[in-house]
């Protein structure tokens, strides 16, 4: 699977777009109007999302304008870099994989680390890692994995006193 | 010379064993951030801002500021030895350091980096010195509507002088500012923009921001771009090292036009990226060498880095005097202060002369102890490089994440993160520039209050932004700011008739 950098540029202005939509629409919910103690609180974001929205429409505007003709007129393309040289693709399909295989087990960290604390999940991510995408022995990566939740609560429970999340393992063992 | 008295002061602040071990402490935990791809100074400086909290401030910003000097030291030798710039701002360093690496000299292309580097960031704590005191005398005479003129002329800077698509770092600027905005409002204490979500309630901290934007964002784009080291050894001589320090003084025209860049890029929020391509592109153009520019020329790497680090420490100054950072790091530097309960801005010359002092005097022998340490250290971090990315790559996103998670031990701040961290990525790619951004979030809520401020007392009317001369020529010079982009494209489509091969060369380095 290829993405490429049109797909990629339209569909940014388009979220972007969105976003600046939702922040007016938002802000209305605060009044965006003069009230007697003068601006209302939404006035200033309601003006910010118009300008998101200006110029996200913009963005759309110059991808289409850059795309459609070969050599746009005028001296437009000066100011978006890109020229005349032959576009590369936003991303191929091996980065795209990579990148997943990057992305997934953090998201999986970060949700099991909500359920059972912070220590755990680092811990079983970067056994994971070491296991499965750096390819080390089962032993070594434990051992990895034991040590990077050593050296954190070293640093951050006793050195730095910031307590992480321990949830509810560590919390049966007594460890707050 | 009433600076000289004060800065002498603040050397007695600076100068106790205590400051100079928390500098050496900065400067090798900046030396990491910037060594490996992924962390970077405004990252690494967030990272760190949580465990300030308790610290003394005047410790605290030492460590910080020691910090972001290693992280632009650091960024510079992975430039050179493998071609992977660990810095944003250390990219133009890779166009000639890394060649002459490759041709065996990579300890004289270290020494000459860091030798210019030093003298940029000299250069740039000696402007502060001279030119603080009076910026910030200067700016006691500002009500709100100059502080808006203020902040309206650095993002309309960032929208006249960045190369790229003008829109798209409007739309960068507005949604940092949005973030900004998202939860209690200082006035009227009505939740904004929180859409029902109560966690959004506190707002979105700049840190988490950060975090995510050049954290995450960052990560992705390594393994994006393929993490391939082809690096050159380095054996640490010290004769070549006095050699090559010998022969830095003859390129002392390129040093003082670079610095000059970096000085002027760095007070205004051009920032140390933005200032090392210009100057590369400068001394590209003026030198007499300047076609050999690109196959290992010293000058090449003397002209980024001495812009770079230049750039990297005036940014520091509108910071302190104004309340106006000059770059991400600097904008993440200013949030600390906030947190700390200093006010950033000319008001703090006057009412903590020791802490402004004290850091400004620790600047100057931080950077000095950042271009020994850095030298020192360079066999360690080849050392760590050689490390396989699958291994640094997770140990950096756990940092990151707990990072975001110590902000404010929520763990919805790790999902925000992760977010921006996507959000990061594609901008990154797409060319959205992502200083503006952060700077946005940091000054969104100082920036609206001196807007509403100004409204109020004007009761409503624009008018107000173009009464006074000093508030008229601010605004004057924000709106032909903003409409640079527009006036370089009819000048460019004037000239392109006669040479079309000419036109595009000053945006692209």
């Amino acid at each position: 699977m290829e993405i490429s950098r049109k797909t990629m540029e339209v569909a940014t202005a388009v979220l972007t777009g969105s976003v600046g939509a939702l922040i007016c629409y938002g802000s209305t919910e605060n009044g965006i109007g003069w009230g007697p103690g003068g601006p209302e609180p939404g006035y200033f974001p309601f003006g910010i999302g118009c300008l998101i929205l200006i110029g996200s429409l913009a963005t759309l505007v110059q991808t289409f304008w850059k795309h459609a003709g070969a050599h746009p007129a005028g001296g437009h393309s000066a100011g978006a870099g890109a020229g005349a040289v032959p576009e590369e693709p936003f991303i191929d399909g091996t980065r795209l994989r990579l990148l997943v295989a990057f992305v997934l087990p953090i998201v999986a960290m970060t949700a099991l680390s909500a359920w059972l604390g912070l220590y755990i999940g680092m811990g079983l991510y970067i056994f994971y890692t070491m296991r499965v995408s750096a390819g080390f022995r089962t032993l070594t990566s434990l051992a990895a994995a034991l040590l990077v939740i050593a050296v954190n609560f070293v640093v951050f429970e006793k050195l730095f006193m910031v307590p992480l999340l321990k949830g509810p393992i560590l919390e049966y063992f007594g460890i707050y | 010379m009433g600076n000289f008295g004060q800065l002498m002061d603040g050397f007695v602040v600076a100068l106790t064993v205590h400051h100079v071990m928390i500098m050496v402490i900065g400067v090798l935990l900046g030396l990491v951030v910037g060594v490996l791809p992924g962390l970077g100074a405004p990252n690494g400086v967030s990272l760190l801002l949580p465990l300030t909290f308790t610290m003394d401030p005047i410790a605290a910003i030492i460590l910080l500021t020691s910090m972001y000097w290693g992280a632009l030291f650091g960024g510079s030798t992975t430039s050179i030895l493998f071609n992977i710039p660990g810095e944003p701002s250390s990219v133009a360093t890779t166009f000639d350091g890394h060649p002459m690496a490759k041709q065996g000299e990579a300890v004289r292309a270290l020494t000459l980096a860091f030798g210019s580097a030093g003298f940029g960031a000299m250069v740039g704590v000696v402007v502060i010195t001279l030119l603080s005191g009076w910026v910030a005398n200067f700016a006691l005479q500002f009500g709100s509507p100059e502080y808006f003129a203020v902040y309206f002329m650095a993002f309309a800077s960032f929208i006249g002088m960045a190369g790229g698509s003008p829109f798209k770092t409007l739309v960068c600027i507005m949604l940092g500012l949005a973030v900004g905005t998202v939860g209690m409002d200082t006035i009227s204490g009505e939740g904004r923009l929180t859409f029902g979500i109560t966690q959004l309630t506190n707002g979105i901290s700049f840190l988490i921001v950060v975090i995510g934007l050049f954290g995450i964002g960052e990560l992705l784009l390594t393994i994006d771009e393929g993490y391939k080291f082809d690096g050159v050894k380095a054996k640490l001589s010290l004769r070549v090292i006095v050699r090559t320090l010998a022969e830095l003084p003859r390129y002392w025209v390129t040093l003082l036009r670079s610095a000059l860049i970096g000085c002027w890029m760095g007070i205004t929020p051009g920032g140390p990226t933005a200032a090392s391509f210009m100057s590369y592109a400068l001394g590209r153009r003026f030198s007499r060498r300047g076609k050999y520019f690109g196959k290992g020329e010293p000058e090449g790497i003397v002209a980024p880095e001495t812009a770079d680090h230049s750039a990297g420490s005036c940014a520091l100054l509108p910071m302190l005097a104004l309340g106006v950072p000059g770059s991400a790091t600097a904008a993440v530097m200013m949030g600390g202060l906030m947190i700390w309960g200093l006010s950033p801005g000319p008001m703090l010359f006057t009412t903590r002369p020791d802490f402004v002092w004290g850091l400004i005097a620790s600047m100057y022998l931080g950077n000095v102890i950042a271009v020994v340490l850095v030298l020192a250290t360079v066999p360690i971090f080849a050392w760590i490089l050689r490390a396989p990315f699958t291994v640094v790559g997770p140990l950096i996103a756990i940092v990151c994440l707990i990072g975001a998670y110590t902000v404010s031990n929520h763990m919805f701040d790790i999902w925000v993160a992760l977010a921006f961290g996507l959000v990061g990525y594609v901008f990154k790619k797409l060319d959205y520039p992502l200083a503006p951004f952060v700077l946005a979030v940091v000054l969104g809520d100082k920036a609206e209050d001196a807007f509403r401020q100004s409204m109020l007392s004007s009761g409503g009317s624009l008018s107000v932004f173009f009464e006074g001369s000093l508030v008229a020529t601010m605004m004057g010079i924000g709106i032909l700011l903003l409409s640079l982009p527009l006036l370089t494209t009819l000048f460019g489509a004037l000239f392109r008739r006669g040479d079309s091969t000419d036109a595009g060369q000053t945006s692209r380095p």
